[in-house]
């Protein structure tokens, strides 16, 4: 059996990928597969617990998790869809219509 | 029976208002038929509502309006007579109106206006309240300025309607003031009022007058006082009547005859008692009148205008009835009987007057009378008819003018011996300017060689017909009715539960009435006798008590004063040519062509320097003061924001940062706090 915490340390690390692209990339496609990132670390730590401590609500949750994500991934491209359409670029930099 | 439509000579002219408002320009002559019928209507009411109450019954008819107030009709002797010669003086002049209006664009506009002036003056002398009388005085006085102003392209025109509305809000001030002040008093005094009373009705406000304060009393009368001087066109507020010319004459005869100025002197005497209580009240009010009536009479003499020479002797005639009134010091509430005549038969003849005016203006096209000149030769019912107005408005013996003006002179007289002969003198001197100044106009307009080239023709009958009926009344209005109706109108106040000796008592004339005249010894006593039958029976014999000189005195300064202007302007007694005085060598001729300089003192010196620096200084105060510290605060906290808005870039990056940054911290704090077991 696979010690709990390499699982653990598994899932940190995706997050902290995850956290770094989002803090550092400006692309819109590139944020959305950290928010990916993000959701799936969190999602990876749900079914580590849930197999440790014998019962399925951790799985179930992951479910729930996996197609919260799909819908948010969803929404997410089809707003750079528009913007792509709208400005030409997806870069969020020169995204500034509401800015100062 | 007729009582229960008493609200329709109000309501019918506001009714034809609207119709002439709405439909006026589909109808034929703008519907000017619809304002006539309507007044008419409001007249026949009237009359009949004089059939069922003559001689001693009063209608009052009231509903609760909100909080203390109500709205309500109070029709007694005094208002009733006014009821009658308003809407009797207005419905001829809107007939005279329908042949004057003839033809002019804004016919319909015009009548529409002149039905709302007919019934907001209707609204003011039956309302049975203060409140209700000051919304229909406002009213009355909007209805003034949309018709002085009628024709508003001309600037001149535009100006003086500004001018009348904005000298006559100076006095609405002080009325309102009064009125509030009168208002605080009687609720002060947690009166138990029964059912159906309220706090500003007339006949509350007559029983509890014993009950304020003298001092307070006497501000309240001068409040009013102040409104009356303003809307009744007497010094120093009597400015804008001769500039209210501008509006067509038909208007002028309304402003000056029945509908606005009047309202002054209507109102001091409905609230006579209370002038009578105030200490000083009357007295302001006879100095006032009097004044008025010589200063403007002195001006009248000057004038080339026709109609700004009848509108300074409406301002001189005002003055009389106002110096009637004050003098009410002396012979009690048969002042108001004495002034209210003198008012009802100067509305006939000055009608008449200024729409005799109006017909030689509509021939001749133009105002000045060095223009005119032989207009009788074509003009024959014009010219009698004015020839009656002007020497009723002279104080020619049998005339409507000479009873009413007469007794003034003579309760003047009264006054006189018992107070101050002042009123009395200058009230004598107007009289014979009166005459030398009306016939000074008769003879320039009708008599002598024509001094310009003017259609030659007579009115129509539309015009004329209403000119015979005002001479009728004019002729023999003063011979039919002068006893009754001093007996009637002093009947007025002994509807209300007053006590004359009491007021007098209050405001200082303990000298006459019922108590009074021990005072004084021979002529003196006379007159005192005489001041005390005036009050207690019910006057209008001549008294025995003046000498006979003060009796035919008024007869020879007519008289006097007729001849007198025959002598300088009739070309059959000198050959005079008016066209040739300009005024501009003559110093005094100049001053009262300029009325006394008061434009140029008022407007020139006094508003432009007194008034406009003081409005610079506080618009200085206002900018740089007021607005410049908020617009100082306002500016820093605008600054202040414009460096802290850069924090919101807009950047997603940047967000995500912070927040991480801030976990971070608030992880380390939480931790750092459980090591040193704080948590």
């Amino acid at each position: 059996m696979i010690p709990l915490e390499l699982y653990i340390l598994l899932a940190s690390t995706m997050f902290t990928i995850g956290l770094y692209g989002l803090v550092t990339q400006k692309n819109g496609v590139k944020l959305m597969m950290c928010i990916e990132l993000l959701l799936n670390s969190a999602n990876i730590n749900l079914v580590a617990f849930s197999a440790y401590q014998p019962n399925v609500n951790g799985q179930v949750f992951a479910l729930f998790s996996i197609a919260l994500a799909a819908a948010e991934a969803g929404v997410g491209f089809a707003i750079l869809i528009a913007l792509y359409r709208l400005y030409g670029t997806i870069d969020l930099d020169n995204i500034k219509a509401m800015r100062w | 029976m007729y009582a229960d439509y008493a609200y329709l000579i109000v309501a019918l002219p506001v009714l034809a208002f609207l119709l002439c408002l709405f439909l006026g320009w589909h109808l034929p002559r703008g519907g000017g038929f619809i304002t006539v019928l309507a007044t008419f209507g409001a007249l026949i009411v009237s009359l009949g509502i004089f059939s069922e109450t003559y001689p001693d019954k009063i209608i009052h008819q009231s509903m609760p309006w909100f909080a203390d107030f109500n709205v309500g009709i109070l029709i007694d002797p005094l208002a009733l007579v006014m009821l009658l010669m308003v809407t009797f003086v207005v419905t001829l002049i809107h007939i005279y109106g329908n042949g004057y209006m003839n033809g002019d664009p804004g016919a319909a506009r015009y009548f529409a206006e002149a039905a709302l002036f007919s019934a907001s003056m209707l609204g003011l002398v039956y309302a049975d309240n203060l409140l209700q009388l000051f919304i229909f005085w406002e009213l009355v006085g909007l209805c003034s300025y949309l018709l002085i102003g009628f024709w508003y392209r001309k600037p001149s025109a535009a100006a003086a309607a500004k001018k009348a509305f904005l000298t006559t809000r100076v006095g609405d001030v002080l009325f309102l003031a009064g009125i509030i002040l009168l208002y605080n008093n009687l609720a002060g005094l947690n009166l138990a009022l029964k059912p159906g009373e309220y706090l500003l009705q007339f006949p509350v406000i007559y029983a509890h007058l014993t009950q304020i304060a003298p001092d307070q009393l006497t501000l309240i009368a001068l409040g009013l006082l102040g409104g009356a001087i303003g809307k009744s066109g007497q010094f120093p507020l009597h400015v804008w009547l001769p500039d209210a010319m501008e509006g067509p004459t038909t208007v002028s005869a309304m402003i000056h005859a029945a509908t606005m100025v009047t309202a002054g002197v209507y109102l001091v005497a409905r609230m006579f008692p209370l002038f009578y209580a105030a200490p000083y009240g009357l007295t302001a009010v006879a100095a006032v009148g009097a004044f008025t009536a010589l200063f403007a009479a002195t001006m009248g003499l000057t004038s080339f205008d026709i109609k700004r020479v009848l509108a300074f002797s409406t301002v001189s005639q005002l003055g009389f009835m106002m110096a009637g009134l004050g003098v009410g010091a002396a012979v009690g509430t048969f002042a108001v009987g004495v002034s209210i005549f003198h008012l009802i038969g100067h509305s006939f003849f000055k009608a008449l007057l200024f729409l005799c005016a109006g017909s030689v203006i509509h021939a001749v096209n133009t105002n000045d009378m060095r223009e005119m000149g032989g207009v009788g030769k074509y003009m024959k019912w014009t010219m009698y008819t004015m020839l009656i107005g002007s020497l009723s408005l002279a104080g020619f013996p049998l005339f409507t003018g000479f009873f009413s003006k007469d007794e003034i002179i003579v309760i003047a007289y009264e006054y006189g011996t018992l107070i101050n002969f002042l009123p009395y003198i200058f009230l004598v001197l107007a009289a014979i300017l009166t005459a030398i100044y009306t016939f000074r106009m008769w003879f320039s307009v009708f008599t002598g060689k024509e001094r310009s080239d003017y259609a030659k023709h007579e009115s129509p009958w539309v015009m004329l017909g209403p000119l015979v009926i005002l001479a009728v009344f004019a002729l023999g209005f003063g011979i039919a009715a002068q006893e009754d109706f001093y007996s009637y109108l002093d009947s007025n106040f002994e509807h209300y539960d007053l006590d004359f000796a009491e007021l007098g008592v209050i405001g200082g004339h303990v000298l006459e009435g019922e108590h009074g005249a021990p005072a004084a010894e021979g002529e003196q006593g006379a007159a005192a006798a005489k001041g005390a039958a005036g009050e207690g029976e019910a006057g209008g014999e001549e008294g025995p008590g003046e000498p006979w000189y003060i009796q035919i005195l008024p007869i020879i300064v007519a008289i006097g004063g007729i001849l007198t202007a025959a002598l300088f302007y009739w070309d059959k007694v000198k050959k005079f040519d008016p066209s040739q005085v300009t005024g501009e060598k003559d110093p005094i001729r100049k001053m009262l062509l300029k009325g006394y300089y008061q434009h140029e003192i008022m407007t020139g010196w006094f508003a432009e320097t007194v008034v406009y620096g003081t409005a610079l200084i506080c618009n200085t105060i206002d900018i740089k003061l007021v607005d410049g510290w908020l617009n100082w605060l306002s500016a820093w906290v605008m600054g202040f924001a414009q460096h802290v808005r850069k924090v919101q870039t807009g950047i997603i990056q940047n967000y995500v940062t912070a927040l991480v940054l801030g976990v971070v911290v608030l992880v380390v704090v939480i931790t750092l706090a459980m090591e040193v077991g704080l948590v």
